[in-house]
């Protein structure tokens, strides 16, 4: 049992509003009260800012997909295979078109698709009254959205950028403790740690999205979260590739002492972070930063293998550092309401469009599946004159629709139908039992108050929220509350058992199209990451923070996937999303330098750009990774580097091509600087 | 405000056009008052916004009353 404020707010707030949504609905004489009550529920959410943004956008969905229905269904209702074969194909295109994008704007696409199929497919028998049904439908969505949005914003809403301040506060916090560990330890960053990261920054893009229908007292910087989010996802493939130099460093024997000095001052850091790096300045930065000259003074000079690999450290290190207290001082202007970005303005990059990885293979498998169990619900109900065929083909689409985002649908589905069972004894009772003995809406309101709290609360806790939706729907679907009471025990049966129906023969297309094991997808998405590797590598012009996003993304994907099939196993030569990501910030560091660089070694950073990309190509092949070629490329790339100055901008393409060649070489090798000749 | 909106011979509640005017007139003023840092003195923006908009609609619908 949970039971603070803030629960209590949400169910009392949830319950408001679907009391008042019915309210409203009986009110206005409206034809299915039902769908006004059940929409409070399917928007509701613990955040202001999320249920307005949801409400918007299905009722932009809703507008959409009646006026589809509208459209399409008075030309075809004469040929009704034709007609079906349109509204099947409209829904799968419209989960397609949902599926490319997550961000929270997708909903209004899934909506347009399967609001055709409920319009579209009630008014089949009774073609004249499409329009009012139309109508009704949208007023009732309507009315449900207002009521939740009303409530969900006055019942002492949180808001999201306390939520998302307090997650990015708390990963700081815990990446400055597991850099130290690393560093100490000199073991890589765990799968967990690497989970929980890249689940912030992707949520940290989703969720943002919300701010726009926040509360008004919300701040709005799309460009210091656009800006912190560039820095956390560069903070993992930083501690790696500082990891994997001092694993190549301690390989060749005990560290020396300078090393040893950087470990200690940047774990000490590590630990005092973030609260020393936002006030100024302190002790434990200048520590720091002596002993990080200390090592790159040590190694000045001599292009030994070892020495290389320390100034390599030595300059992500300090890389390392300004990116967590620049990350820091954003987060510190997020929270900020005025004047927030006054003191950061320097950190702000350009507005960029940004887009997640997406997989156009399997949302076009959802949208067959889809189509496919819209289809197959629909012949049935032709074929075979089953009256309430209508309603199996409607749940078909709304439940290939709801859970086309999960590896599994099929899996999901079968518990939603199992949710819907559970929920019609319940609706049974209500309806044949209690109902006749109620009169007026404030007894219905006093009777529905018990259910209502319990889904409501439900919906507060994570684990149960998924159970609550399904449950909700229904036991509202269930009820078919409508102005006046008319129990009919039979038909009650008939539509339930089409529901079901409905939601098994999506079961069965989901099984037949959209069965894909996890680990399978999560060597889909790796693959298509080394894709964009490759790419990066050959064309410099690419926007490379929007890269590291999307690759960010990927990564977080993958390690869900694989943590989750407890395949740890699996991350090794072929899948490391961190390496993909460690080799793309070296590229990206090479195409920022190469324009202050002399045109020799420009040539031979296009060179180690082009071996970059062939290793990869490779890899998509099906050849390691690891192979001598790049090898001599990236040697020439050092030896090249190393004839120029020590400017800060060969020092940090240096650092680049070592990580590279620790990556993308064997471990053993070794850079052996070429004979000078004398 | 009694009385239906006609458009293109779908007859409207003029309630419901007065309501969405209503709407968009607070996004604009509520945009305004963001950027005036108004809502620093306010405690509870949700409700703020709420009444807000109900303010907004009853200014419209005594302005549209037929006299």
């Amino acid at each position: 049992m949970r039971l603070n404020a803030k629960t209590i707010a949400f169910t009392v707030a949830n319950t408001a509003a679907v009391l008042g949504a019915l309210f409203i609905a009986f009110a206005n004489d409206l034809e299915r009260p039902y769908w006004a009550m059940f929409t409070v529920f399917v928007v509701a959410k613990p955040i202001a800012g999320a249920v307005r943004s949801k409400a918007a956008f299905r009722f932009l969905g809703t507008i959409a997909g009646a006026s589809i229905a509208l459209l399409v269904v008075p030309p075809l209702v004469q040929t009704p295979t034709f007609l079906c074969l349109v509204i099947s194909s409209w829904i799968g295109f419209c989960i397609y078109l949902s599926l490319l994008d997550r961000r929270p704007r997708s909903y209004a696409f899934m909506l347009a698709g399967y609001t055709a199929a409920i319009v579209g497919f009630a008014v089949v028998n009774t073609p004249e009254s499409i329009f009012d049904t139309s109508v009704a439908r949208v007023e009732e969505i309507a009315v449900g959205l207002v009521c939740a949005a009303v409530a969900h914003s006055v019942f002492f809403p949180r808001n999201i950028l306390d939520e998302l301040t307090q997650r990015i506060d708390r990963t700081l916090r815990r990446g400055g403790t597991w850099i130290a560990h690393t560093l100490v330890a000199r073991r890589s960053v765990g799968l967990k740690a690497q989970e929980q990261l890249a689940d912030l920054v992707s949520d940290l893009h989703i969720l943002y999205e919300h701010v726009a229908f926040e509360t008004s007292n919300v701040p709005r910087n799309a460009l210091v979260m656009q800006a912190l989010q560039d820095r956390l996802s560069l903070i993992l493939p930083r501690v790696s590739s500082i990891q994997a130099a001092l694993v190549a460093v301690s390989a060749s024997g005990p560290l020396n002492q300078s090393t040893l000095d950087v470990i200690e001052a940047a774990s000490r850091w590590a630990r005092a972070f973030p609260d020393a790096s936002v006030a100024a300045s302190g002790d434990v930065d200048t520590q720091l930063d002596a002993a990080l000259e200390q090592l790159t003074v040590a190694g000045k000079g001599s292009s030994e293998w070892i020495s290389l690999v320390q100034r390599a450290i030595a300059c992500q290190l300090r890389a390392l550092v300004m990116e967590l207290s620049d990350a820091a001082r954003l987060a510190q202007a997020l929270k900020n309401p005025i004047g927030g970005t006054a003191g950061v303005a320097t950190l702000l990059g350009a507005p960029s469009r940004r887009v997640l990885s997406r997989d156009r293979g399997l949302a076009l498998l959802s949208a067959l599946a889809a189509t496919a169990a819209t289809l197959m619900a629909c012949t049935l109900w032709i074929e075979g004159s089953w009256p309430d065929g209508a309603v199996a083909a409607q749940f078909a689409a709304i439940g290939c629709a709801l859970f086309a985002t999960l590896d599994r649908p099929s899996k999901g589905l079968f518990w939603g139908d199992c949710g819907i069972l559970l929920a019609l004894p319940l609706a049974a009772l209500y309806s044949f039992a209690i109902f006749p003995r109620i009169d007026g809406f404030a007894s219905l309101a006093l009777v529905l108050a018990p259910v209502v709290l319990l889904f409501s609360w439900m919906q507060t806790i994570q684990r149960l929220e998924g159970v609550a939706l399904v449950l909700a729907i229904g036991f509202s679907g269930g009820l078919a509350l409508q102005s006046s009471y008319r129990p009919d025990f039979a038909s009650f049966i008939n539509s339930n058992a089409a529901e079901v129906a409905g939601l098994l023969i999506a079961v069965v297309a989901n099984l037949l199209f959209r069965t894909i094991d996890p680990v399978c997808n999560a060597f889909r998405i790796s693959k298509s990451g080394w894709h964009s590797v490759a790419r990066l590598a050959q064309m410099p012009t690419l926007d490379t923070r929007s890269w590291t996003r999307q690759m960010f993304d990927r990564l977080g994907l993958v390690t869900q996937r694989l943590v989750s099939a407890k395949r740890h196993d699996l991350i090794g030569d072929r899948i490391d999303g961190l390496r993909d990501l460690r080799v793309g910030m070296n590229l990206a560091t090479l195409q920022r330098i190469a324009d202050a660089l002399p045109p020799t070694a420009r040539m031979s950073i296009t060179s180690v750009r082009s071996a970059v990309s062939d290793a990869y190509r490779g890899l998509i092949r099906g050849e390691p990774l690891r192979r001598p070629d790049p090898c001599s490329s990236i040697d020439h790339g050092i030896a090249e580097l190393a004839t120029q100055g020590r400017t800060e901008t060969s020092e940090e393409g240096m650092a680049a091509l070592v990580g590279l060649r620790l990556d993308l070489t064997s471990p053993a090798g070794r850079y052996v600087p070429p004979p000078v000749n004398l | 405000m009694i009385g239906e909106v006609e458009i293109y011979g779908v007859f409207i509640p003029g309630l419901l056009v007065l309501g969405i005017l209503a709407f968009i007139v607070t996004l604009v003023l509520r945009l305004i008052l963001r950027r005036l840092h108004f809502y620093r003195f306010v405690w509870h923006a949700g409700l703020f916004d709420t009444a807000f908009y109900v303010v907004v609609l009853w200014i419209a619908a005594l302005a549209t009353l037929p006299r």
